[in-house]
């Protein structure tokens, strides 16, 4: 029964909307994103070469007591100068001019920023999406002060607050006057201070989109029908409004963690990021810079795995936006439509 | 503005410590060395109570001092200001017309080889650390260029590469059938081809000037394009107004090359040359006038505005030989350190010029940047447009497809970037700090750097202040834009 | 009497007074058009879609003849290609389409024009008039200057002259004030007078063709039948044949001479309106025609209502009816104030005032006005989605809301549960009213999970129970409600809306959204399961004809008062107060000569109170 029915889809003529139907029915609006997702090709190739990466440098340097395969497992041993410390058999990145294996180093630094990348899109996650909840769902009073609270934020480049947040992470045990042994296990877990910290100032842009989305979502029947059907205020933020600004919300987070690479290699390389005895791609840059005439490949090797780690990032970023977008279809080729439209008018 | 200070005051005063190095000191009076400067920093009274000082200073006009060089940071700031805004606002300002019209292009051309090529490029540049190309710009680019500047030898591969690129550049941006974008790519490649040959064999590098046959052919030129864009060939007034425009333009080449030559030049002067170009742009529409008297004399003023720019450009290349022969600079023009080179008294086409050849590098990296997030934003932002409705009733209005964008998609796709205009504004300031650094600019990005690292928070809370100030300026200045832009801000009804 | 009528009775302006000395910079195509002239010739006309590697017909082999001073209606429910078939006239296909066949103007062909030769033609020859006139009008000019643009485009012409004839066209279409509206921007005009300025810019060439696109499915009621007077005028006075695309019958048979009905890219029937109207001959137009909801054909008294008469707002608001014997109202409304809060720059706004008004047990009321009468704002109310700030509501006994003389009482979030069982809520658009990302199973099952604390087996039991109630499959409740039809999603909707039993029922424009044969099925279900339940319900809609099939009484309402309540059969029969007459007057029917009966009427009771 209602075979009929089917032909009448909802919308307003377009010729091409009972086609769509045919082909998304059956699958859940996840699968469809997830599909659409999958044949993006170039966020399907990112996330390979961004997994292939993560694999490689984690590998190669081991995870917490687990070894990894590569041969100098400690990025800041000397070893005797191969090829002249040009990328040799044995050190493939290079050497430095102490004789540092480079390729140890740029490996121990993605994994840095790998993580710090991972703690931001937390840290922003949380934040942003409770303080954009909450302002949407509430408003008036909540809202207002939340909000001038993300403008507040938001007044200064959010390089010169990470600045700021890096000076004061590494600066404050020893102000404090704590004990040496605290204030090395603090440089110990630098990394993860600052990648808190960045995700602390990162958040605004989220809470603000978020915002807008629980505004507009609230306004919608679906949250009226459940209101009505008596869910409480908690229930409609987390089952209704919530899964249906996901697209959102992944979205942006994946973009934010693309400029959030960036922003902490930059920290690094000015000096208020990760510094040693921590090894970052930006902080790598930043030492060698001076010996960029004499060895190039030290400089070369940690610009070339930033990019990469962002590039893929944001690749994934797009190929999800369009996998959310309910408007982008398959784009037809338009030089095959040509072709077929002179196939089929000669069939006529 | 006043919570802000406040917040990064107490914030700035955490994170700072003044007493690091003496902590760690070994001399003898250590504790009476702590004791002075703490009196020195008030140290030994609370964060707010520093605030409150600090605070009445501040609205008395009194930023306070950078105490390890004893510096006033009053001093300091008018150097640093004018530096930085030259380089930011010209960073934004190139940004945001290339930006435009590349993501304009790239929409209008969705879906094919150049869309594509536009979009992987702007996600590249997006991704790319700003001091990592800035290090490879000052590496690379000006080194290399600097070394063939001294000895143009050209090397043929990358000429030839060169113009294939620009060749497939034109052809994907002005699309059309196989057949045009043959031709397309062929002449493009060929001109582009011919030009840098030119300039190669005819050691123009060593004497460059634009001269009055390279003026008539750009003035002319933008006469045609403005036209074309703004009005229509069909509207005949008003090409021959920009036409007479461009004539007037070439006729005074000679008069303004004596003028300038007895007349010392300032900005001042220049300013006012240009508003008077702008006038007689204006007053040959007018003259022509017709119906559409506005359509001739706004296609005569901009006709008149870039054709002064090429004159005023010819006459700073004049100096180049000059430049180059002087001492000062050794036989590298493109700098790489500095905002100008140090006492190089010169006139003010060699200031000019000098001001250029430093300013080149850190821009180049401040728009790399920043060009990738405008075109983006302009390409979903006309794509959006294009797809309203309006448009598709402009077009059955029988209105030209050059009507349809310039006059009814262009302005609506321009709305929302003033949104992200202050937005990325302040992430070029942000970016200012690592080219200053890594250029040697001593800008306000390097002050707040340098003062950040020897824990002087004056210097600090004037740079964050002033930042914030700017920025609030720039959210203004956006929604005034808007409301230009957008009359259903503009007209409360 | 409003000054722009009196132009429209002045003696037909010579058409294009202002075009004689102006230089065409457009050819015209195929010389002078005289009345009766066949304009249009259309043969085998198809219109398809790349869709997914495959051409998809949209419209396959239309063909007809137009002659100036015509009006071709075609008609069909959406997805049934009629749209498509007119744009490909003027090549405004998306670029996934493609036209194939022939369509001459004149002896010049259509299909295929391509560059200077197709903007020649674009309203120059051929005016288009599109639906939604907010969007359709660029919000940055100024609506003077997108009518002069037209004419600027074809004409060399001073831009005085272009004012000048742009103002005569706005004249003509009877804007008020033309002289100041010629500056204002699209935001700055009703709906009614955008619409007015889209078919003066469609005009100002003269054009041989008008197409007009579902010209008034945007608008409200009384509007409609404005601009459809309008149009009819503007037939007498230019020669223009038109082409008039539309899913409502009602303005088919106010207007049409010639009818083309169209169904999934074919043509079913052609004919003139008379031939369709009273002796279709394809089975589809048959069902077509017996969907439509008919004003005043269902007009007898349904059930006896407690009061024979209607109550009509005079200096005084209208008070309350007297209720049923005995019974507790389902929703009483005492002098109610209905306001929505202030939020951000805006001031509070009071939707609904004074409002009386009740429901009792069993009974449907119909709550009828146009758009921003604050009839959904009353159904909101009642559901305590928003609050009341003035007066007193109760539902089913128990009060929600108790203001007036210094008492405030509002029932508190905890108070409202036991209320929410007793209410449920059917939203006019059923694609937004589910939930997207939960399957419709779960969403019906909501209200009973969370008021009679269902699991598992019984829950599925219950929602399956529910599924059959509304004759939807049971399988069906594990799909997403993107993949069902828009009758379908109402139907759950319903269904939902069921499942705690409640005694009230607010129903806030079921059907707008859906095609008349969807509605007409879905209307029924609705009809049986009332009888079934026995709720109470307040059916909101703009659409007079459904209400009056379904409801006992009838509440109008206007600019968030109401101005009449009573009996469905007396107000749809006798109406009493002149808004009630006039919204009453303004809706079309769908039979040409009964409409041309009403449009009498309607002019009559228009002149008698002097409003336009």
């Amino acid at each position: 029964m209602n075979e009929e029915e089917l032909d009448y889809q909802a919308g307003e003529g377009r010729g091409d909307n009972a086609i769509e139907a045919k082909e998304t029915e059956g699958l859940s609006q996840g699968q469809i994103v997830w599909r659409k997702f999958t044949r993006h090709v170039g966020a399907m190739s990112a996330l390979g070469v961004l997994l292939a990466t993560a694999l490689f440098a984690i590998s190669a340097m081991g995870v917490g007591p687990i070894p990894g395969w590569w041969k100098y497992q400690d990025p800041e041993a000397t070893h005797p100068m191969e090829n002249g410390g040009a990328p040799s058999a044995n050190h493939p990145f290079g050497q430095d001019n102490i004789g540092v294996d480079n390729f140890a180093a740029v490996m121990t630094g993605v994994k840095t920023s790998l993580l710090i990348m991972v703690l931001i899109g937390v840290t922003t996650l949380i934040v942003g999406v409770s303080v954009g909840a909450l302002a949407g769902y509430y408003r008036g009073w909540l809202d207002n002060l939340l909000m001038r609270f993300t403008d507040l934020v938001i007044t200064l480049p959010t390089l010169v607050i990470g600045a700021v947040l890096g000076v004061m992470v590494s600066k404050a045990p020893g102000k404090l006057g704590w004990s040496d042994e605290s204030v090395q296990e603090v440089y110990r877990w630098m990394p993860v201070l600052l990648g808190i910290a960045l995700g602390l100032i990162l958040w605004p842009s989220l809470a603000r989109l978020v915002r807008g989305e629980f505004l507009a979502l609230r306004e919608r029947e679906f949250v009226d029908s459940a209101r009505v059907a008596g869910a409480s205020d908690l229930r409609i933020m987390l089952k209704h409004i919530l899964p249906n600004s996901v697209g959102v919300i992944i979205v942006n987070v994946t973009l934010l963690m693309s400029s959030a690479v960036v922003l902490e290699t930059a920290l690094s390389f000015l000096g208020f990021g990760v510094r040693s005895p921590n090894i970052s791609l930006g902080n790598l840059i930043s030492t060698n810079q001076g010996a960029f005439a004499t060895r190039p490949w030290l400089f070369w090797w940690p610009g070339l795995f930033i990019i990469i780690i962002a590039l893929t990032v944001n690749f994934i970023g797009d190929g999800l936006r369009d996998a959310f977008d309910p408007r982008t279809k398959k784009i037809p080729s338009i030089s095959k439509m040509r072709r077929s439209f002179a196939q089929f008018t000669k069939e006529q | 503005m006043f919570l802000l200070s406040f917040v990064s005051y107490i914030m700035v005063d955490f994170a700072i410590d003044p007493l690091e190095d003496l902590r760690a000191s070994t001399s003898p009076n250590k504790e009476q060395l702590i004791a002075n400067r703490s009196a020195m920093l008030m140290l030994d009274k609370s964060p707010l109570e520093r605030y409150w000082s600090w605070l009445i200073g501040f609205v008395q006009g009194d930023f306070g001092i950078a105490w390890q060089t004893q510096q006033k940071v009053g001093d300091m700031l008018p150097n640093a200001i004018s530096t930085s805004v030259s380089l930011v606002l010209m960073a934004t300002v190139l940004a945001i017309i290339l930006g435009v019209i590349v993501g304009v292009v790239s929409a209008l051309r969705q879906y094919t080889g150049f869309d594509y090529a536009i979009t992987f490029v702007s996600f590249v540049l997006y991704s790319l650390p700003v001091f990592w190309v800035a290090v490879l710009l000052k590496q690379y680019l000006a080194i290399g260029l600097n070394d063939f500047l001294a000895k143009p030898e050209p090397n043929w591969l990358l000429v030839a590469a060169g113009s294939i690129l620009c060749g497939l550049f034109w052809m994907g941006a002005i699309g059309g059938k196989p057949g045009r974008l043959a031709l397309v790519f062929a002449s493009a490649t060929a001109a582009t081809f011919a030009v840098v040959v030119f300039i190669l064999i005819s050691g123009w590098l060593d004497h460059p000037s634009i001269g009055i046959v390279g003026l008539s052919v750009i003035a002319i030129a933008s006469a045609i394009v403005v036209t074309m864009l703004f009005a229509g060939l069909a509207n005949r007034r008003a090409l021959y107004s920009a036409l007479t425009v461009a004539a007037i333009g070439i006729a005074l080449y000679y008069p303004l090359q004596w003028y300038f030559y007895f007349f010392e030049m300032d900005w001042l002067y220049i300013f006012e040359l240009l508003g008077a170009a702008i006038l007689v742009g204006l007053g040959v529409g007018w003259l022509f006038g017709g119906p559409d008297r506005a359509v001739s004399m706004r296609g005569g003023a901009l006709t008149a505005l870039l054709t002064s720019v090429v004159v005023f450009v010819d006459r700073v290349l004049q100096v180049y030989p000059q430049y180059y022969a002087s001492g000062k600079i050794r036989g590298r023009p493109i700098a790489t350190i500095g905002a100008e080179t140090p006492s190089l008294h010169a006139d003010f086409w060699t200031t000019q010029l000098d001001r250029f050849t430093h300013i080149l590098l850190p821009t180049i990296a401040l728009v790399l940047i920043s060009f990738a997030s405008y075109t983006r934003y302009q390409r979903g932002s006309m794509l959006e447009v294009m797809s309203q409705d309006y448009i598709r009733t402009a077009r059955a209005k029988g209105l030209s497809e050059r009507v349809v964008i310039m006059r009814h998609a262009l302005r609506n796709a321009l709305m929302p970037l003033t949104a992200i205009v202050p937005i990325d504004f302040l992430t070029l300031i942000g970016g200012a700090i690592i080219t200053e650094t890594i250029f040697g600019w001593s800008g306000m990005g390097k002050l707040f750097n340098d003062a950040l690292k020897a824990a002087e928070i004056d210097p600090v809370m004037a740079y964050i202040v002033l930042v914030g100030g700017v920025t609030m300026l720039a959210n203004i200045l956006a929604d005034f834009c808007y409301g230009l832009l957008d009359p259903r801000i503009r007209v409360n009804a | 009497m409003n000054p722009s009528v009196e132009t429209s009775q002045a003696p037909r302006p010579s058409m294009g007074a202002a075009l004689e000395g102006a230089v065409r910079l457009s050819r015209a195509v195929g010389g002078e058009v005289k009345r009766g002239d066949t304009v249009l010739e259309v043969r085998d006309l198809s219109v398809h879609f790349w869709v997914n590697n495959e051409w998809f017909a949209a419209a396959t082999g239309v063909s007809y003849d137009l002659k100036a001073g015509e009006v071709l209606a075609i008609v069909g429910e959406s997805g049934s290609g009629k749209s498509q078939s007119s744009m490909s006239l003027i090549g405004l296909l998306p670029p996934n389409g493609r036209a194939t066949g022939s369509a001459k103007l004149k002896g010049v062909e259509l299909i295929g024009l391509r560059g200077k030769q197709l903007r020649e033609v674009r309203g120059n020859e051929i005016g288009m008039i599109f639906q939604e006139p907010m969007t359709a009008l660029n919000p940055v000019y100024t609506v003077g200057f997108q009518i002069a643009e037209t004419l600027r485009t074809h004409y060399v012409m001073a831009p005085s002259a272009a004012k000048a004839r742009a103002l005569e066209l706005m004249k003509l279409v009877e804007i008020p004030e033309p002289e100041a509206s010629y500056d204002k921007f699209p935001h700055q005009l009703s709906g009614g007078q955008r619409q007015r300025i889209m078919i003066a810019q469609a005009l100002v060439c003269d054009p041989k063709l008008l197409i007009a696109d579902e010209p008034t499915t945007a608008l409200d009621v009384t509007v409609q039948a404005e601009i459809l007077k309008l149009m009819r005028e503007l037939r007498e006075r230019v020669d223009a044949a038109i082409i008039l695309i539309t899913h409502d019958m009602g303005v088919v048979a106010d207007m049409a001479d010639r009818i083309i009905v169209m169904k999934d890219g074919l043509v079913v029937d052609h004919g003139t309106a008379e031939e369709i109207f009273h002796h279709p001959k394809h089975p589809y137009t048959k069902a077509l025609l017996e969907a439509v909801p008919h004003l005043g054909a269902s007009a007898r008294e349904r059930a006896a209502a407690a009061f024979s008469s209607s109550y009509v707002a005079g200096d005084e608001p209208v008070p309350l009816t007297p209720g049923d014997p005995g019974a507790t109202a389902a929703l009483l409304l005492e002098d109610v104030a209905i306001e929505y809060p202030a939020s951000g720059g805006q001031k509070a706004f009071r939707a609904a005032k004074h409002i009386n008004l009740r429901v009792d047990p069993g009974r449907v009321v119909g709550l009828v006005g146009e758009s921003g009468s604050g009839k959904t704002t009353i159904g909101r109310a009642a559901l305590a989605l928003i609050p009341v700030v003035e007066g007193r509501l109760s539902v089913a006994g128990r009060v929600i809301a108790d203001i007036a003389g210094g008492k405030s009482y509002r029932a508190s979030n905890k108070e409202l549960a036991p209320f929410r069982r007793d209410v449920g809520i059917v939203f006019q658009d059923p694609g937004s009213s589910l939930n997207p990302r939960l399957p419709i199973g779960e969403s019906i099952g909501e209200p009973l999970f969370l008021h009679e604390h269902l699991r598992g087996k019984e829950l599925s039991d219950k929602v399956e129970e529910l599924l059959d109630s509304v004759e939807l499959p049971r399988a069906m409740r594990n799909r997403y409600p993107h993949e069902l039809s828009g009758g379908q999603r109402q139907r759950i909707g319903i269904a939902r809306a069921l499942a705690l039993r409640p005694k009230l029922l607010i129903a806030d424009e079921p059907t707008s959204a859906l095609d008349v044969s969807v509605q007409a099925r879905v209307l029924k279900l609705f009809a049986d399961l009332q009888d079934e339940y026995g709720f109470a319900c307040l059916f909101i809609s703009h659409d007079l004809a459904v209400v009056e099939m379904l409801s006992s009484q009838i509440a109008v309402m206007k600019q968030g008062e109401l101005v009449e309540v009573g009996p469905t059969f007396d107000i749809v029969n006798n109406p009493q107060h002149p808004y009630t007459q006039r919204l009453l007057a303004a809706v079309p029917v769908p039979d040409p000569e009964e409409q041309r009966r009403r449009r009498e009427q309607r002019d009559a009771i228009l002149e008698a109170f002097g409003v336009s």
